[in-house]
């Protein structure tokens, strides 16, 4: 068992690392939480899935660009596929499921990339269906896989016009079933009018959105 | 509207208005060059994939929408996804009426070995090019300059391995980043010489443009090492052709890259096109001394703005840079959406003609 100091300085470390993008401090930190028992679940939480979180300030703050939060992504994942399996009971399920995509005639991925690799982080199932998705797609994904959450993502004004239709496929379909919005020309307003719950500027808060959109539908019993 | 400008007489054509400013003089106005391609192909009852692939209607789609709008551009050829079927990847052309341009279905280079494995392309068979060739003969027959579509090396890069793995390849493999853009440039001069092999003395201008090079998606620091080298050796390879004249498209966001593009050269004058991302002031600042400024109308509000909207947005692009040194046209900042309201393209039109004259 780790003393106090010594946790804390693994989570420090692990945050460190994912910032740093430095893949091999992260794996050699998440087999030292293993080897000194320190809780997986927190070491994802407050090391990992923190040091990602600051990595969204500094995309935000223009000190990191793409390449770099690629990096720091893939330190996180080599951490992520140490520890989860080391996740008990309630922690280890899933906070909810979420298919993902961008929509059909819209190459642009980058964006809903970072969304996605949030939700994981999060520990969102994620079913990721990839760009230009035709819009059956989601509403086939939704109902295989019962998501709670389906993330849809435009970076043009001609596809962006295709969201209140997928919306009204997936509500017809399952009305339960909430949708979330977001990319460049995506605004709350626009997300309102389209009938979406859901909305959400950038990838770090499209992840305390879902987890509001989630609970909504929890009160309401429906999940 | 509290006092009505007048709209003014026109006193040149749109060729001549072109041509002043390539010979560095003062239309009667600033000229309106929408920046309009899927548009067009619908406004005339097109399917918008024949404005990519196939020329001669994409040809009479664009000169008829200039005519029934009265806007300066002729037509030219070109799409943002390029490189990936070049090179050997295949693309879709727009069918849905939720698509409004081409995208690549399969890259081509995903792996270093790919990317050593891949071959310089035959320009007369590759991806798009035998349309655009094509595009460009009846651009001759009709005794309109040739538009070259130069293939942009970074952008290209990202449309050949996919932008996520170029982006992890410059930071982890620099190398095979930098063997891309190799071929890509080299692939790039190909080009040039192939229409001036084709159209040999005939007057030409190139087309070249950069959006995955934006500061949404890189750090200037990787724009020096991964985009400058590589676009600069193919806009000195274009000059040195005997091409004097390169139309730059500089997309999104771009303001932390300008003091890179201001090293490039882009013939006298070149005309540097900038999205809604860039001020016309700044952009004014930067390049007009040089070379003739366009831009940067909000394609989002083109699409979903009031027209009342639109024309304030022309009339602050036209009052920062009508009396940029070397010109300035008005233009979308991108691609004008195919679902953009007719009345807000009239309306761009209209500002120019309210508050575009000169003297
Ligand atoms: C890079 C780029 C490209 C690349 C894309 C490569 C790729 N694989 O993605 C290429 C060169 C292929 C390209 C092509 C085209 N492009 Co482009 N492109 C861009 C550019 C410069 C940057 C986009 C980007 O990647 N940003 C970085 C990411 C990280 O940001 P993001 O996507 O906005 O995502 C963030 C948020 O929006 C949010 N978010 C995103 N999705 C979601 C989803 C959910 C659920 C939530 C909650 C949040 C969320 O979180 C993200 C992270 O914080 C933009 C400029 C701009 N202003 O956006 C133009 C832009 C999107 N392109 C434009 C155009 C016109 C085109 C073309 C049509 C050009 C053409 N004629 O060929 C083609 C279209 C091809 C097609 N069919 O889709 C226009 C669209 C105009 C409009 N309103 O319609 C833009 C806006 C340029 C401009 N200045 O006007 N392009």
């Amino acid at each position: 068992m780790a003393t106090d100091a010594r946790k804390k300085e693994i989570l420090k470390g692990l945050y460190d690392a994912v910032v740093d993008f430095d893949e091999d401090k992260v794996v050699e930190l998440s087999n030292a939480v293993l080897a000194e028992d320190v809780d997986a679940y927190e070491a994802i939480m407050d090391g990992l899935a923190a040091g990602m979180e600051h990595v969204g300030d500094l995309y935000a703050n223009q000190e990191y660009f793409v390449p770099e939060v690629l990096m720091c992504s893939d330190a996180l994942y080599a951490g992520l596929d140490i520890l989860r399996p080391h996740l008990s009971g309630k922690e280890a399920d899933v906070k909810g499921q979420v298919v993902i995509g961008t929509v059909e005639g819209d190459v642009h991925d980058i964006g809903k990339n970072l969304v996605k690799m949030m939700f994981d982080v999060a520990g969102f199932e994620v079913h990721d269906l990839g760009r230009d998705v035709k819009l059956e797609k989601f509403v086939e994904e939704q109902m295989k896989t019962d998501s709670e959450i389906v993330a849809l993502s435009a970076l043009m004004t001609t596809s962006m016009l295709a969201m209140p239709k997928v919306i009204e496929m997936i509500k017809a379909r399952n009305p339960d079933a909430m949708i979330m919005v977001g990319g460049a020309p995506i605004s709350q307003e626009v997300a309102d009018n389209y009938g979406a719950d859901g909305y959400a500027p950038n990838a770090a808060n499209a992840v305390q959105e879902a987890i509001q959109m989630i609970s909504r539908l929890r009160e309401m019993g429906k999940a | 509207m509290a006092e009505q400008p007048q709209p003014r007489q026109e006193t040149m054509g749109p060729g001549e208005r072109m041509g002043a400013i390539l010979m560095r003089q003062r239309p009667d106005r600033v000229p309106f060059m929408p920046f309009i391609f899927g548009y067009c192909a619908r406004n005339v009852g097109y399917p918008i994939a024949a404005v990519y692939n196939d020329p001669e209607r994409s040809f009479w789609a664009q000169m008829w929408t200039a005519e029934m709008f009265g806007y300066d551009g002729g037509a030219m050829y070109g799409y943002a996804s390029m490189g990936g079927w070049e090179f050997g990847g295949d693309i879709k052309m727009p069918v849905s009426e939720w698509e409004q341009a081409p995208v690549v279905t399969r890259f081509p280079a995903q792996t270093p070995e790919a990317v050593d494995a891949l071959e310089i392309p035959d320009v007369a068979t590759a991806g798009c090019y035998p349309i655009a060739l094509e595009f460009a003969k009846i651009q001759q027959q009709f005794g309109m300059p040739i538009m070259v579509m130069g293939m942009s090396p970074f952008t290209s890069a990202g449309n050949i391995s996919e932008v996520d793995i170029l982006c992890r390849w410059m930071m982890k493999k620099p190398e095979v980043a930098h063997k891309l853009l190799k071929k890509v440039v080299i692939f790039g001069k190909k080009v040039i010489d192939h229409y001036m092999e084709a159209f040999p003395n005939y007057p030409m201008m190139a087309f070249t443009g950069e959006a995955t090079s934006a500061n949404q998606i890189i750090s200037p620091k990787q724009f020096e090492e991964f985009v400058l080298p590589y676009m600069s050796e193919l806009h000195d390879h274009i000059l040195a052709s005997g091409i004097r004249n390169i139309f730059c498209h500089i997309c999104g966001e771009q303001n932390l890259n300008l003091k890179y593009w201001a090293q490039l050269e882009y013939g006298d004058p070149g005309i540097l096109s900038f999205g809604h991302e860039v001020d016309m002031a700044k952009a004014v600042e930067v390049f007009g001394d040089k070379h003739a400024i366009a831009g940067n109308i909000e394609p989002q509000v083109i699409q979903n703005g009031t027209n009342q909207q639109v024309y304030e947005l022309c009339k602050a692009a036209i009052d920062k840079a009508k009396m940029a040194p070397s010109g300035y046209l008005l233009m979308a900042g991108c691609e004008v959406p195919v679902q953009a309201p007719p009345y807000n393209i009239y309306v761009m039109k209209k500002a120019v003609m309210e508050h575009g004259f000169y003297d």
